[in-house]
C-alpha cells in the first residue's frame, strides 16, 4: 500500500477569474433575495397589503389567503423572480468548471474507493432503484437532480451540489459554514445530555456527508455512516472524507428500507431531508429509525418548522418552495405535527421533541450553555437557529 | 450520455425538467428578468476584472492575461469587493415605494 494521501478533490476544481467573479455575484444576489427582498416583502405585507384587507374586513384566515393576496403584488413578483433565477444561476455558475475538472476528480474518487487510507468505505449498489421522488424531477432546480450519472464512476452531481451550495450560501449570514447543522446538533446534544456517547451515528440523505463529518469532532471515536440514493454524491463525499483522514462509511441505500441490523445506531440524524420526501415514505423512514436505534438512542432530524409552529405569514414564506423550487412535498410535510410523526413510528410522546436550537458558531458557546439551561431562546429557523424534531428510544 | 461517455466529454444539462413557473402576467417579463439578471451579473464580472487589472497595474506596472487569471484577492481586498457588490445590487434593484 502506498502511503500517498488522497488528493483533496476540491483542489482539482479551478474556476477561471471570471467564473469566480460570477459565482461571487450570484452569492450576493442570493443573499439580496433571501435577506433583503424577503424583508421588503414582509414590510409590504404588514404596512400596506394587510391593513388594506383588514379595512375591507377581508383579512386572510391562513397562509393561503396571504399567498392569494400577495401573488399580484410587484414586491412578491420580483422577489419570486429573483429567487427563482438565482437558484438556476447557482448551478449554472459551477457546471462548466466541474466539467473541466471531472476527469481528474473521478480519478481521485476511484483512488479513494480503492485504498480507503482513512479506514472508511464506499458501498454502491449496482442497478440501485432510485426513488421516483428523487429521479423524476430536478429537485430545487439542480439539473439532473441528485442521482444522474453521465459517465463511468461519475462524481459530477456530487461536485455540482457541493460547489453549488458554496455559491448558494456564500454570502448568507447563517449558511456560510459547511456542516453548520451537524455542528449545532452535535454540540446541543453534548451540552444537553453530557452522558450521551453515541458509538455509531447514521446520517440519512447525507449527500456528500457535509452534515455528518462534524460529528467526528463532537463525538470522538464514534463510527460515522452516511446513506444516500445518489451515487455521485457518495463517491464525492467519500473522496473528501478519505482525504481529510475521516473514516466514514458511505452506502447507497433507500432510507425507507436499510440493510443495517436492529439497534445498530445510537444516533440517527438528517438535515434538509424530510421536506423532499412524500409523506408515506416519511412514515416508513421514521419507522426505520425506530428499528435501527438502540435503547437510549436518539434521532434528531433538522427540518423546516412545521406549520403550527409559526405564523401564517411565515407559512406563506416557507411554502413558496413547494411550487417554485421543485419541492412538491414541502407543504404536506410542513402540515404534519412532528411529534405525531415520531409517535406513529413507535416513539413515546414524552420522549419526542420538536423545537429550535441555536446555530453553534454564530450563537457562541457561552450563550449556548444558557440556551440549554432554558435561560435564552433560540433564534428563528434559518436566521441563527435550526428547527429539529426527534425522539429518544426507551 | 451513458457510462460509455468519456469523462472529458461530459456535458451536464443546463436546463431543469418540469414546467417553469412564471410570476408575471406576461411570460415575456419573466424572460426579461432572466436577461436582466444575467446582464447585471456580467457587469459585476467585468467590474471585478477591471478591479483586478487596476490592482495588478498598481502592483506590477503591467498586466497580462496570465497574471489576471492567476490573481487571487486577499481577504481585505475580497471584503472591499463584497461591499462593492452589495452596494451595487442594492442600487440596481432599488424598488419603488409601494402604494
Ligand atoms: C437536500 S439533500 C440533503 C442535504 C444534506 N443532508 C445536507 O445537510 O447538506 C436530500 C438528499 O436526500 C437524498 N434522498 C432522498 N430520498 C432518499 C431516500 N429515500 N433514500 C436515500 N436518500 C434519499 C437525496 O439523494 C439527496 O441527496
Amino acid at each position: 500500500m502506498s502511503a500517498q494521501p488522497i488528493v483533496d478533490i476540491e483542489t482539482l476544481y479551478r474556476p477561471t477569474h471570471d467564473e469566480r467573479a460570477r459565482q461571487q455575484f450570484v452569492s450576493t444576489l442570493r443573499k439580496h433575495a433571501i435577506v433583503d427582498m424577503r424583508a421588503d416583502l414582509k414590510r409590504d405585507w404588514e404596512s400596506r397589503v394587510e391593513p388594506a384587507l383588514q379595512a375591507r374586513g377581508e383579512a386572510p384566515a391562513d397562509w393561503r389567503g396571504i399567498e392569494r393576496a400577495m401573488e399580484a403584488e410587484p414586491s412578491f413578483r420580483f422577489y419570486s423572480s429573483v429567487r427563482y433565477n438565482v437558484q438556476e444561476m447557482t448551478f449554472l455558475s459551477v457546471q462548466e468548471p466541474v466539467e473541466r475538472a471531472l476527469d481528474g476528480m473521478i480519478d481521485v474518487a476511484r483512488e479513494a474507493a480503492k485504498r480507503n487510507p482513512a479506514g472508511g468505505s464506499l458501498r454502491l449498489t449496482p442497478n440501485f432503484e432510485v426513488p421516483r421522488y428523487v429521479s423524476s424531477l430536478d429537485i430545487h432546480l439542480i439539473p439532473g437532480s441528485f442521482h444522474s450519472e453521465y459517465t463511468q464512476d461519475d462524481v459530477a452531481q456530487g461536485a455540482v451540489v457541493a460547489f453549488g451550495s458554496k455559491v448558494f450560501g456564500g454570502q448568507h449570514p447563517f449558511r456560510k459554514k459547511a456542516g453548520a447543522v451537524a455542528e449545532s446538533v452535535g454540540h446541543w446534544l453534548h451540552l444537553k445530555y453530557p452522558d450521551f456517547k453515541p458509538r455509531r451515528i447514521l446520517d440519512l440523505g447525507t449527500c456528500s456527508g457535509k452534515n455528518l463529518f462534524p460529528y467526528a469532532e463532537v463525538f470522538p471515536g464514534a463510527e460515522l455512516y452516511g446513506i444516500d440514493a445518489g451515487a455521485p454524491l457518495l463517491r464525492f463525499g467519500h473522496a473528501q472524507a478519505e482525504a481529510a483522514g475521516l473514516p466514514v462509511h458511505f452506502s447507497q441505500q433507500n432510507a425507507e428500507s436499510l440493510d443495517f441490523p436492529d439497534g445498530h445506531f445510537d444516533l440517527i440524524v438528517s438535515s434538509f431531508f424530510f421536506h423532499e420526501i412524500p409523506l408515506k415514505s416519511t412514515h416508513k423512514i421514521l419507522r426505520e429509525c425506530h428499528r435501527l436505534l438502540a435503547r437510549g438512542g436518539m434521532m434528531v432530524q433538522m427540518e423546516l418548522p412545521n406549520e403550527a409552529a409559526v405564523s401564517a405569514y411565515e407559512n406563506f414564506f416557507w411554502n413558496w418552495d413547494t411550487g417554485n423550487n421543485a419541492e412538491p412535498f414541502y407543504t404536506t410535510f410542513r402540515s404534519q405535527d412532528p411529534i405525531a410523526l415520531s409517535t406513529a413510528a413507535g416513539f413515546a410522546a414524552e420522549q419526542s421533541f420538536a423545537h429550535l436550537i441555536p446555530d453553534w458558531v454564530t450563537f457562541g458557546e457561552e450563550r449556548y450553555r444558557r440556551f440549554v439551561k432554558g435561560e435564552l431562546p433560540a433564534p428563528a429557523h434559518g436566521s441563527g437557529g435550526w428547527f429539529v424534531f426527534g425522539a429518544r428510544k426507551t | 450520455m451513458t457510462a460509455q461517455t468519456p469523462a472529458t466529454a461530459v456535458k451536464l444539462p443546463r436546463q431543469t425538467r418540469g414546467k417553469r413557473p412564471h410570476f408575471f402576467d406576461d411570460p415575456a417579463l419573466d424572460q426579461m428578468m432572466t436577461f436582466l439578471l444575467e446582464l447585471t451579473t456580467e457587469v459585476s464580472v467585468m467590474r471585478e476584472r477591471l478591479d483586478t487589472v487596476e490592482r495588478l497595474l498598481e502592483r506590477d506596472g503591467k498586466v497580462t492575461r496570465e497574471t489576471i487569471e492567476a490573481y487571487i484577492p486577499d481577504a481585505d481586498i475580497e471584503k472591499v469587493r463584497a461591499a462593492w457588490r452589495d452596494a451595487y445590487v442594492k442600487r440596481v434593484f432599488r424598488m419603488h415605494p409601494a402604494g
